[in-house]
């Protein structure tokens, strides 16, 4: 193996790509700007309210009671929805996402309910599509309402409740939380994509083969790919990191395993989209390619959304992608400072790098 | 050492002695090239290289010319260690090609067919980095002057992706010559270009060989393999037709002396024909093959009784073309077979 050749092929490589401006917008500018954006949205803290269309064709008190109750969550603006309306047809017509019906016997029976043991229960219907964040706010909103309503009338008080309080260090905001997803994604789509397209690319220009005329090994042309995402995402990841504490005073720490994981991310992920670029045979469909396997990663890695919801098949597929294992030591090590436990999944985000790279080499050729 | 004091060709025997200056042996090779029975097929049944023997001496420019399809990148890509052979084999410098092309790989220059420079390198940084891939650090005195060389001078620091056709083709050989090679092969390397490039670069191909690099090339025009060849081999459906030098190849295919007579058409060849006389129509003009020499006062007897006006008349000799013509039965136009 020749040091010479590999520094060769990073300087080359690394200016090739700098004058590329797609490829370097990509790199730097696409994780301050996600940052800037999750953070704008997200980023104070609070969250805003959300909307709630209301039908109620009960006139008593008690269906008053319960909006009262919603209203003083302050997390819902309540618009009412005429009586006259089919509330079916008008979710359908005005594509809402969520809206509480409240029947016309609503109070009646409540009132009946506390005279007779035996009285059939007041129920509200909230309508809505459960794949949606905001149904499940308001879900818990509404019962948290129906719930203190049932207290007031009983005349009980609360006996237990419950204080939140975050794990990390004091002073860690939502954008803490965020930004290892952020690096892990940056890592993948940047290492894997790029690598995917550059393998696409040079096959199609030929450039594989000229390599091939020279002494440039493929594990040497692998590895220079490898120092040079490293390098490039170390650079992105700390252009990101100052961004997001200066515009969010973000106090997440970037710890020399945060270094060591970068490095074992673009590790993974080059030899990745080298594996993905033997079997494309054009520069077109490269990214398609990268995509279809970069998507799920993204979304089953629980980078952006809890898996622990999901169904038990979809929580053993999340376990076999190195993505999940590479956010989670990121969030060890940046946000919860555990070292030993980013070492433990650094390991297999390392195996999973070896045995994909000896794949790679082995598979690519730049011959016939 | 450079190329020249590397080869001494003896004139008696053509035998080589080559100073292997890494090694400090002297060892004596007939050719640089030897081909035995190489083949290259495909499942089920494309048999794109059918048994191709050759002999590449030292010092030649070799051409090896064909139409698209006749195997000529094929069997070159199996010299130049890009594809595996079917069966036969091959020895460049003496090596095993199928053994050690390692040893190889360090004297030797390819310039791929279709070769396109790094788009975003100018010609300094693509030599510079080519350099390095060859275990060689060339100062910016040496890289000038290999681009100097090939006539890229003004364009040290232009964009690959910005240059022209044949520009681009200039580059691939300056990179194909970064590693000093005693061998280089060019794959079509005029393909494509307008007539004053590809002519640039024959006067290129001319100045490697006056430096004593040997020179394979693959083409499909016949009048770059005429102009530039030593030695050339026809191939054609993956089969060496003919083998031998220009001037060998035209005397023993093209005996025929040709009778061109200027600014004539269709009618002419009509009025030839019921005289007996065989002709057929050329770029605009009537040609009229005579297989004697000694024949040639009474044809031209004849001609001027015919009552055929045309504005002049020459004799050529037949070229690689005619050989072409002759040996494969089709024209090749621009390495498409066509008639």
């Amino acid at each position: 193996m020749s040091v010479s050749r590999i520094l060769a092929e990073v300087k080359s490589y690394g200016k090739q790509y700098m004058r590329n401006r797609s490829a370097a917008f990509f790199t730097f500018a696409f994780p301050v700007l996600m940052i800037l954006i999750f953070g704008a949205m997200f980023g104070s803290g609070s969250i805003s309210k959300v909307t709630v269309q209301v039908q109620n064709q009960d006139a008593g008190q008690y269906s008053q009671a319960i909006l009262d109750l919603m209203n003083r969550t302050t997390m819902v603006t309540i618009k009412m929805v005429s009586p006259e309306v089919d509330l079916t047809d008008y979710i359908k017509e005005k594509s809402l996402d969520v809206a509480l019906y409240i029947p016309a016997n609503f109070s009646e029976l409540i009132s009946q309910g506390t005279m007779n043991a035996t009285a059939v229960i007041a129920q509200l219907t909230l309508y809505g599509d459960p794949s949606q964040s905001i149904f499940g706010t308001v879900a818990s909103i509404v019962g948290q309402a129906v719930m203190q309503l049932n207290y007031n009338m009983a005349h009980a008080r609360p006996l237990a409740e419950m204080e939140v309080k975050h794990v990390a260090a004091e002073g860690y905001s939502m954008m803490d939380y965020f930004l290892p997803g952020v690096v892990g994604i940056t890592v993948m789509t940047n290492a894997m994509y790029s690598m995917t397209a550059v393998c696409a690319s040079q096959r199609s220009k030929g450039y594989s083969k000229m390599l091939a005329t020279t002494l440039l090994r493929k594990d040497e042309w692998l590895i220079s790919k490898f120092l040079f995402y490293t390098i490039m995402l170390i650079l992105s990841l700390v252009l990101t990191y100052v961004v997001g504490s200066i515009v969010f005073d973000m106090h997440s720490t970037l710890t020399p395993m945060t270094f060591l994981l970068i490095a074992a991310g673009a590790f993974v992920f080059t030899s990745l989209g080298m594996l993905l670029g033997t079997v494309i045979k054009d520069a077109e469909s490269a990214n398609a390619v990268a995509s279809a396997i970069g998507f799920p990663m993204m979304f089953l890695s629980g980078a952006f959304f809890p898996l622990e919801v999901a169904p038990s098949w979809l929580q053993l597929i999340s376990k076999g992608i190195p993505l999940t294992y590479f956010n989670d030591a990121l969030r060890d090590t940046m946000v919860f400072g555990n070292d030993m436990s980013a070492l433990t999944n650094l390991a297999v985000v390392g195996v999973v790098g070896i045995v994909v790279f000896v794949l790679a080499s082995r598979l690519m050729s730049w011959k016939e | 050492m450079s190329m020249a004091e590397a080869w001494e060709i003896t004139e008696d025997e053509g035998i080589v002695t080559q100073a292997y200056p890494r090694r400090e042996v002297k060892r004596k090779l007939k050719a640089i090239i030897e081909v035995e029975g190489l083949s290259k097929h495909y499942p089920p049944d494309l048999k794109a290289v059918d048994g191709v023997s050759l002999s590449i001496k030292p010092g030649q420019v070799f051409s090896i010319l064909g139409p698209n399809g006749a195997g000529k990148t094929t069997a070159v890509e199996i010299l130049e260690g890009l594809r595996e052979p079917t069966s036969g084999k091959a020895t460049i410098f003496g090596i095993d090609i199928s053994h050690d092309y390692g040893k190889i790989r360090k004297r030797v220059g390819i310039l791929p067919q279709n070769f396109e420079p790094f788009e975003n390198l100018t010609p300094v940084e693509a030599l510079e980095y080519w350099a390095h891939l060859f275990n060689m650090t060339k100062t910016s005195k040496d890289i000038d002057a290999l681009l100097e060389s090939v006539g890229l001078g003004s364009k040290k620091k232009a964009m690959g992706g910005k240059m022209s056709g044949g520009e681009k083709r200039k580059l691939g050989i300056a990179m194909a010559l970064i590693n000093d090679p005693e061998l280089l092969f060019l794959d079509e390397p005029t393909t494509g270009l307008d007539p004053k490039a590809r002519r640039d670069l024959w006067a290129l191909i001319q100045g490697i060989k006056k430096k004593g690099t040997t020179v394979v090339l693959t083409t499909h025009y016949l009048d770059e393999a005429e102009k530039l060849s030593d030695d050339v081999a026809i191939m054609n459906k993956g089969k060496v037709v003919a083998r031998g030098t220009p001037d060998e190849l035209i005397g023993r295919y093209g005996k025929e002396t040709l009778i061109v007579l200027v600014g004539v058409g269709q009618s002419a060849v009509d009025e030839l024909a019921r005289r007996s006389i065989v002709s057929h129509r050329e770029n605009g003009n009537v040609v009229v093959p005579v297989s004697n020499p000694k024949e040639l006062r009474t044809m031209f007897a004849k001609l001027s009784s015919i009552q055929v006006e045309f504005k002049d008349m020459y004799t050529r000799r037949q070229t690689l073309e005619d050989v072409f013509l002759n040996l494969v039965g089709q024209k090749m136009d621009e390495g498409v077979l066509r008639g």
